[in-house]
């Protein structure tokens, strides 16, 4: 007769024994009287999940609800909720907008280029990339009420007042502009008495992104300075042209003690800015530079193994579901979507960390760009999104 | 297919240790996690060159290779010991109070007695008296008090735990002002309660002494790669010995038969069948809402109602451009306070106001290899309830949230007033993203308050439904000690079990 006792004798038998304790009486009547003011938590039924999802929603479903036309390459999408209210997001913050294209589901992050003060709409501004898969498929195929999903705002791209500073010094190049006006039109919105000298690159005179709402802005307000920078000018043009060097910067910033950097754009820009920074001697401490996708070309890092070549092909076993062949030269997460396998990604750009898998075995190569743990490397975790595998491996999903 | 011995619902540390334990005890394990990595808190996150350890300060409960304590008997016993690599500190904390104490207690239970006699001449006999108390008590409620309640025999309790009868249920402020005059010295001695939660008024005795005792005996640690490394280990053991696991994959429901657990319904839609439910989520959530019932039995519901929220806390992850000794950093653990009255620190914690207090650990002051080279790692914490974040309106929410972070460094700057010359990563978590990390309700991290009537010896593990467990924080002590053994003695109870289901069947 295991259950001769009711619960409540059962632990009145076993207490029994502590009542000659000094003090164990009185603890008693105090747990009585607690149990008479206490609640059972019933009233708190999905307190928890609700107040995270003000915040953090794992998923957003959104629509079109406007197509900007900025320039020959880029539009503006602007997308309403079609749930609540959208989340409060930091200005230079991304979502990950999950696609299907052609049978394959992918996703890629955009940061949201409308201002934080309002959140009736994320605007995201979308510039093709040449051959690319995603950027093309919005452009020429994404019309108004079309739905998608999305994650809620993520990234650490942002200022950050702990440490940041007054004076920020925005880099941009081409697209590189989405987080910057987002961040310029937060500190003009929100009137935070922040300097704020945008220093905007691009190729071409008719394809520079937002540049009459830029000037605009820039008449309004003091403390918003806006340089513009075309690096393929035509003949006669009578603004700054070239690169972005580091003389030009020290000329147009002065000092540069005090500042902070923001650095985003096409992965060469945002190398050849670090650099240009370096040179003048600016601490990484005071230089912020926004993740940018996979290396294009892993091989060239010094870390490559010798012996393996891009257009290697090699077997990706999924353990326990399938397997394929992929291109060394091919991130995994991209090789899985494209063989209809899913893991769960965000930054695709090696730092949110979401798209960690476990490789059982084989070798993969990681950039600098993967931010592993220290564990990782030691127990095998990879971030799929900027994995290359050199060899035939084996993950499990 | 979808069938297994046990579903073990959240990978903390609880959960990972339990499922860990029965795979290894030969049982077919599924483990979900909602997130996509093993620990819970027992975690760390990249940020530029920097890893952040989330949560774990000190591990107790180690002991030296020459001198073993319980964890890691455990920690073997599970195969991970192989898998990770510990690091020992020298010392226990520092501790200052503005103006008024400025002491760091030395790792060594001898020494910790030698120092504070010499910094209180006065009160030999009474730090003689109480060290040795500490030390007695501790061993009686871990060795002789379980054997005396196992053997409900009270003559046996009088007669093994003649200190614990006397000295076991009172306060730890109680048995402070009884052994020792000198606040200063009281307020060094109480230092850990904020591992606890309470201020030494409301905590039982015993577990400021077990904490002082264990951690000047037996060291304080840390883990080379941080905790997230023996999370990873364990999942590696229990993945070695075919343990599954389904990481971004959390319980939707855990479904029963009337008062008999059944199976588990996942996030995902997949419904499994098993016949034990090992919960590591918080006991709220996993009676009012992934339990199939309308509502919580009412054994939980009477248990819940004497329960009382537990704190949350604040934290500051920072990478500095600087070593420790640029920084004045001469102990891995700091507490600094403005004030010795930890009443008045408890009180702040309820509210947005300036912490009183503050925590900063350094992680690369005993192991240089824990931080790039010739920088450092550091957390800054204050304990707050989380109810008073859960109020603010989320457009003001990142703001308040860095008005907050300032408060804290100010506090932390009394003692370094070098640090915001020098951060190059600073990431910082209210009570609202423990809540998003840990799911807990007010974003608890040491589970309820942990009150005396939150102990144990109070409560009976609840069985109103048959084969639901419960691992964590949340039935047990918090802190990472107690929830490893927390999980361990929850598989201990589910391998019984799931041995007597067997003999049913097999007698039937």
């Amino acid at each position: 007769m295991p259950n001769a006792f009711s619960n409540s004798e059962k632990i009145e038998a076993k207490r029994n024994i502590l009542s000659v304790v000094v003090g164990y009486q009185e603890a008693v009547e105090i747990k009585a009287s607690l149990a008479e003011t206490g609640s059972d938590f019933s009233d708190q039924k999905w307190a928890t999940a609700n107040t995270i999802a003000k915040l953090h929603p794992k998923r957003l479903t959104l629509e079109v609800a406007d197509i900007i036309k900025e320039t020959a390459s880029t539009k503006t999408f602007r997308l309403v909720s079609t749930g609540g209210a959208l989340p409060p997001f930091q200005a230079g913050q991304y979502i990950n907008l999950f696609v299907e294209i052609d049978g394959v589901h992918t996703a890629r992050p955009y940061a949201i280029s409308s201002s934080p003060s309002q959140r009736k709409h994320y605007d995201l501004t979308v510039k093709r990339v040449q051959n690319g898969f995603v950027t093309p498929f919005l452009l020429d195929h994404i019309k108004t009420g079309q739905q998608f999903l999305s994650t809620g705002p993520m990234g650490t791209f942002y200022h950050n007042p702990i440490f940041h500073g007054k004076d920020l010094v925005f880099l941009a190049g081409g697209s590189g502009i989405a987080p910057a006006i987002s961040m310029l039109k937060n500190v003009l919105d929100s009137e935070l008495n922040y300097k704020f000298h945008f220093i905007y690159a691009s190729s071409y005179i008719d394809d520079v992104i937002l540049i009459d709402e830029l000037r605009t802005l820039a008449q309004q307000h003091d403390n918003f300075k806006l340089t513009e920078v075309i690096s393929r000018p035509p003949a006669g043009f009578s603004g700054l042209t070239g690169h972005i060097e580091s003389d030009l910067i020290q000329s147009l910033v002065g000092e540069t003690s005090n500042k902070i950097f923001y650095v985003c754009g096409p992965t060469p820009f945002n190398e050849h800015c670090q650099m240009q920074l370096s040179n003048l001697a600016v601490e990484p401490r005071f230089v912020r530079i926004e993740a940018n996708g996979p290396p294009k070309h892993p091989d060239q890092l010094n870390s490559w193994p010798e012996s393996v070549g891009m257009e290697d092909e090699v077997t990706i076993t999924v353990k326990g579901k399938g397997s394929f062949k992929a291109k060394v030269g091919e991130p995994l997460l991209n090789s899985l979507e494209r063989n209809g396998y899913s893991a769960e990604n965000a930054c695709r750009s090696g730092e949110c960390s979401l798209c960690r898998v476990k490789l059982v075995s084989g070798d993969v190569f990681n950039p600098p760009e993967a931010h592993l743990r220290v564990s990782d490397k030691q127990f095998g975790w990879i971030h799929s999104c900027v994995a290359f595998p050199t060899q035939d491996i084996e993950i499990i999903l | 297919m979808n069938q297994y011995d046990a579903v073990v619902i959240g990978a903390g540390n609880a959960g990972l240790t339990a499922a860990t334990a029965l795979q290894r005890g030969g049982r077919k394990i599924l483990l979900l996690e909602r997130h996509n990595i093993p620990g819970g808190c027992a975690t760390s996150f990249v940020r530029g060159e920097y890893e952040f350890e989330v949560a774990l300060h000190q591990l107790s409960g180690l002991g030296t290779e020459e001198r073993p304590f319980i964890m890691r008997k455990i920690f073997d016993k599970l195969g991970v010991m192989d898998k990770v690599e510990f690091v020992q500190e020298h010392q226990l904390y520092r501790i200052v109070v503005p103006g008024e104490i400025d002491t760091t207690l030395p790792a060594s239970w001898t020494g910790l007695r030698r120092q504070l006699q010499s910094e209180f001449p006065l009160e030999i006999e009474g730090i003689k008296r109480f060290m040795k108390l500490c030390e007695t008590i501790t061993i009686e409620s871990f060795m002789m008090l379980p054997q005396a309640r196992k053997a409900n025999d009270q003559k046996m309790l009088e007669a093994s735990c003649p200190n614990y009868v006397k000295y076991g249920m009172r306060s730890a402020k109680e048995v402070l002002d009884e052994h020792l005059e000198d606040e200063k010295l009281k307020t060094i001695l109480a230092a850990y309660w904020c591992y606890i939660g309470l201020p030494p008024s409301q905590i039982p005795f015993t577990d400021l002494a077990s904490m002082i005792y264990a951690y000047a005996a037996f060291k304080p640690w840390h883990i080379k790669g941080g905790s997230q490394a023996m999370s990873s280990a364990l999942l590696e053991s229990f993945m070695e010995a075919g343990g599954e696991v389904r990481f971004n994959c959390g319980a939707e429901k855990i479904l029963t038969n009337g008062d008999k657990v059944r199976g588990v319904l996942t996030e995902t839609g997949d419904e499994v069948t098993c016949s034990a439910v090992v919960s590591n989520a918080s006991s709220i959530i996993t009676y009012n809402e992934l339990l199939d019932h309308d509502h919580a039995p009412t054994a939980v519901q009477e248990d819940f109602k004497s329960r009382r929220m537990g704190t949350s806390a604040f934290v500051i992850y920072m990478g500095l451009d600087c070593t420790p000794e640029d920084l004045g950093i001469t102990s891995a653990s700091n507490f600094i306070c403005n004030t010795q009255d930890e009443e008045k620190v408890h009180e702040g914690m309820f509210t947005m106001n300036a912490p009183a207090s503050g925590m900063l650990t350094c992680y690369n002051f005993d192991d240089p290899s824990f931080a790039p080279e010739g920088k450092s790692i550091v957390s800054l914490v204050c304990l707050q309830y989380g109810d008073v974040w859960n109020d603010i309106p989320e457009e003001q929410y990142a703001k308040t949230k860095y008005e907050f972070a300032e408060k804290l460094i100010d506090v932390i700057a009394q003692t370094f007033p070098k640090i915001r010359d020098y951060i190059e990563e600073a990431e910082v978590a209210t009570p609202l993203t423990m809540m998003r990390y840990l799911n807990t309700p007010d974003g608890a991290i040491y589970g309820f308050k942990q009150n005396p009537q939150d102990s144990e010896l109070f409560r009976d593990r609840i069985d109103a439904i048959s084969g639901l467990y419960m691992a964590g924080c949340w039935n047990n002590m918090g802190g990472f000690q107690p929830t490893y053994m927390a999980g361990e003695s929850t598989a201990r109870a589910v391998l019984k079990q799931l041995k007597s289901d067997q003999q049913e069947l097999e007698n039937a």
